[in-house]
């Protein structure tokens, strides 16, 4: 008679006690939002982690860190503990900044490769508006002026590298056409420099210009989508016109600290999954104009490793600004 | 006219529903308090609170907001005027002659005629909301990269023209506001400048932690090592209530004041520390008595804290005529009513006038509110003066250190706080004036940004500046205040309007 049996099943008794005390989760989730309130990555956060609430039976509170685009808060989260405590409602702007801090040698202030994928949100595409008085009506018509005033029309941005910077980078590099671009301090910042007259065009989320297209006070002409819009049906997407590589989305996600236990990871994923059928949830991302794209961890990872090395080649493409002066 | 009267009906058939007068109370209470908070300034408050927003209707989200943001900008003043600790930045100019004033025994008045002023520009800036909205709004946003730089420039010229105390001191201050401004992300080319492989300083340094520190944290310091502490005040109730004289002071600072700030504070992209620093400037050069300014003049009190409530209205012009939002601070309040599915945009008054309506309405509404609640609080506040310093600085360092921390949630900012403590308490110890340096910190970056801007649209080429009217017209004034402020130096000899005030000696 050995008391091997014993021993093992006193210590899986012990796991299991341990296991149910750990009964994930026990205490209030935190969850960072890299950017100030009011903002995309904050209105899709608040209804999500309201949503998330119910099912986790534990309040989720948002925690606004903002600072150098997204980078600090990016920052706190990949250094958390990985215990599925703290998650992070990323933009998509996460794959950008450890490419831009490579390319001016700078200390990175996280890897990707610190993260885990939780699950996709919600994805926005965003829409090329020019100024009423551009005489274009089409893409096609906009890439033939573009071209025949090489470095003459001008473009506002988000700021460099920014959320609406790269997908005109993308389609510029795409049409091989150059224009001067004008780097703000947001999207908002950058509408208001097309709305006067300042720049002829710049991308824009669809809830922002939406205001604008329907006074007419910009037009817009092309999407960056794989599917044309449904606020925008009329509008087609580059995909259709012959431009196969220019898409982009600015998507938000949830993502955790690489190394969260997979019993948390689980939890955390259910939860998400609910949460995105909630009416609640639903009725609120459908008023701020935020198109829900739910995708679970492993189909979110595939998407974001798309996303992520579309975005990084851009960066190493477009490179330092004065390098091309 | 009749159009517009209509609306208003509209509005105050909205605005006058008790629960909507409540959340405007509550509204002016909270910004009120977080105003008077060192480092949580309107946008801090109406940030904490947007999430609480959202489970109600667009309107009362709004006028709760709007309560808290003209709320806070008048708060500012009180421990401005109290401690020369600024509640939040736009305030930094109200610490100078508000604290004098308080020394000599008016605190009272001081804080009256800054409720009184935020009243009446806040009402005028209802008045221009109103009227004007849309008008005003299209010729805001002819104010593209050139012409903001113009501004800015124009701004600097001013404010070194009419400056006091030593030039060489306070242009030393202003450079260095200025290369602080530099520090952080270059927003043209992506390289970081003077980051020291910090995160949190690739935003460069924020206002707040600098003013606070440079203000405040000096301030607690400076008293620690005072031969004798300031003997604690027992102020009688007829101190509470400004003379004849300062009422009679105040009336023309207060509607300069009113108008410069809503003007200012329509541009896109302007920040209220220039409306409350241009108003004090003005102030000064045409008071008849400009040595009276820096030792309690109430006129220095009036015209700042009227120009920072008048740019708090004027931001709200394009953002509610045109849907666009033109400070972080109505990029907040737009998020707000975006959650209920109202879209911004020129549209706005049109498709939803009772939330418009209900909104100016609600304003007027406010503004009466944010007087009934603080002219009695004066008292109150005043009081505070009572409790012992040495139980009053302890106290505050900790709202200090707090404040500043809950804007970002960053460490940094509170260590940068402590070190401005410090740098501030070594420079005033030297007699220097710090308030360039908070403005220096302020323009830098701004006017770095748009001057490349400027330059990004021309494709390099100056020519942009003379190109366009708004900008020249701005450019050419700012180069005549310039050649006026240099003259004396070239024309040796010929008396500035400083020397001939006695100007020219050090203030501290």
């Amino acid at each position: 008679m050995s008391t091997r049996p014993l021993v093992a099943a006193a210590l899986a008794a012990f796991a299991l006690a341990a296991g149910a005390q750990e009964q994930f989760p026990s205490r209030a989730i935190t969850m960072v939002v890299a950017f100030p309130p009011g903002g995309v990555a904050d209105t899709t956060a608040r209804p999500t982690a309201a949503a998330m609430e119910k099912v986790l039976g534990q309040p989720v509170t948002i925690t606004n860190r903002p600072g150098a685009g997204g980078a600090v808060g990016n920052a706190v989260t990949a250094n958390a503990k990985p215990d599925g405590y703290t998650i992070l409602m990323a933009l998509s702007s996460i794959s950008v900044i450890p490419a831009a801090d490579e390319l001016f040698h700078r200390k990175p202030a996280y890897a990707l490769d610190q993260f885990v994928p939780i699950a996709l949100v919600s994805a926005d595409p965003t829409i090329l508006v020019v100024h009423p008085s551009l005489p274009v009506k089409s893409l096609k018509e906009l890439v033939a002026l573009a071209r025949a005033k090489p470095g003459e029309l001008s473009f506002s941005s988000s700021g460099l590298y920014g959320a609406l910077h790269m997908p005109m980078e993308m389609f510029l590099y795409a049409s091989k056409v150059k224009m001067r671009h004008l780097p703000t301090t947001g999207g908002g910042p950058a509408l208001t420099a097309v709305l006067g007259g300042h720049v002829e065009l710049t991308a824009g989320g669809p809830a922002a210009i939406s205001g604008h297209v329907k006074s007419g006070k910009v037009r817009p002409i092309v999407s960056w989508g794989a599917e044309r819009h449904p606020s925008y049906p009329e509008i087609p997407t580059f995909r259709e016109l012959g431009y196969k590589d220019v898409e982009y989305y600015i998507w938000a996600g949830l993502v955790g600290p690489r190394g969260i236990p997979d019993a948390a990871l689980t939890v955390l994923r259910g939860a998400v999954r609910k949460a995105v059928e909630d009416p609640v949830f639903k009725k609120t991302m459908a008023s701020v104009g935020s198109l829900v794209q739910y995708k679970d961890a492993p189909e979110f990872g595939k998407y974001w490793e798309a996303d992520a090395k579309r975005l990084a080649r851009l960066v190493k493409i477009v490179g330092k600004v004065e390098a091309k002066k | 006219m009749g159009e517009t009267l209509d609306g208003l009906l509209l509005g105050f058939s909205v605005a006058l529903t008790p629960s909507i007068l409540v959340y405007a109370f509550v509204g002016c209470l909270i910004g009120t308090l977080v105003g008077m908070m060192p480092g949580l300034g309107p946008l801090a408050g109406i940030s904490l609170l947007l999430p609480a927003t959202f489970g109600l209707n667009p309107i009362i989200a709004i006028v709760l907001l709007a309560g808290v943001y003209y709320g806070a900008m008048y708060g500012g003043s009180t421990t401005s005027i109290l401690m020369r600790i600024p509640g939040e930045a736009a305030s930094v100019m109200t610490c100078v002659d508000g604290y004098a004033m308080t020394l000599n025994g008016r605190a009272g008045p001081a804080l009256a005629i800054a409720a009184i002023g935020s009243f009446v520009a806040g009402t005028v800036g209802v008045v221009g909301l109103m009227l004007l909205a849309p008008t005003l709004a299209q010729w805001a946003l002819r104010f593209g990269p050139p012409e903001y730089t113009a501004l800015l420039l124009l701004g600097l010229f001013v404010l070194a023209y009419m400056s006091g105390g030593s030039t060489l001191k306070t242009l030393a201050m202003a450079a260095a506001g200025l290369m602080l401004g530099m520090i952080g992300i270059d927003v043209m080319s992506g390289y970081t400048r003077f980051n020291f492989d910090l995160v949190e300083l690739s935003d460069g340094v924020g206002i707040v932690p600098v003013a606070v520190g440079l203000f405040g944290i000096s301030e607690i310091l400076l008293s620690a090592g005072a031969e004798a502490m300031p003997s604690v005040q027992r102020p009688q109730l007829r101190d509470l209530i400004p003379s004849r004289e300062e009422f009679r002071r105040s009336v023309g600072p207060v509607c300069r004041g009113s108008v410069l700030g809503f003007l200012i504070g329509i541009i896109p992209g302007s920040a209220h520390i220039i409306a409350s620093f241009v108003s004090y400037g003005i102030e000064r050069r045409v008071s008849k008595t400009p040595e009276r300014f820096g030792k309690g003049a109430i006129e220095g009190v009036a015209g700042p804290e009227s120009a920072n409530n008048g740019a708090a209205s004027g931001a709200f012009v394009p953002m509610l005529a045109l849907g666009i939002p033109t400070s972080p601070i109505t990029a907040v309040m737009l998020a707000a009513i975006m959650v209920h599915g109202v879209l911004p945009g020129p549209l706005l008054i049109q498709q939803q006038p009772e939330l418009f309506w209900g909104f100016v309405a609600s304003m007027y509404v406010g503004n009466v509110v944010l007087l009934v609640l603080n002219l009695p609080l004066v008292g109150v506040f005043v009081n505070l003066l009572r409790i012992p310093y040495g139980y009053l600085y302890p106290c505050i360092l900790c709202f200090c250190i707090l404040g500043t921390y809950s804007v970002n949630n960053s460490v940094t900012d509170v260590w940068i706080l402590l070190v401005m403590g410090v740098i501030g308490y070594v420079l005033r110890k030297f007699g220097y004036d710090l308030a360039p340096v908070a403005l220096g910190l302020v323009l830098a970056p701004m006017l770095e940004l748009s001057l490349r801007q400027s330059l990004s649209m021309s494709g390099g080429d100056y020519a942009i500046f003379v190109e366009r009217p708004i900008a020249t017209t701005m450019l050419v004034l700012g180069l005549v205040i310039f050649l006026l402020a240099v003259k004396p130096l070239i024309l040796k000899g010929r008396k500035d309007w400083r020397a001939v005030m006695g100007l020219d000696k050090e203030i501290t």
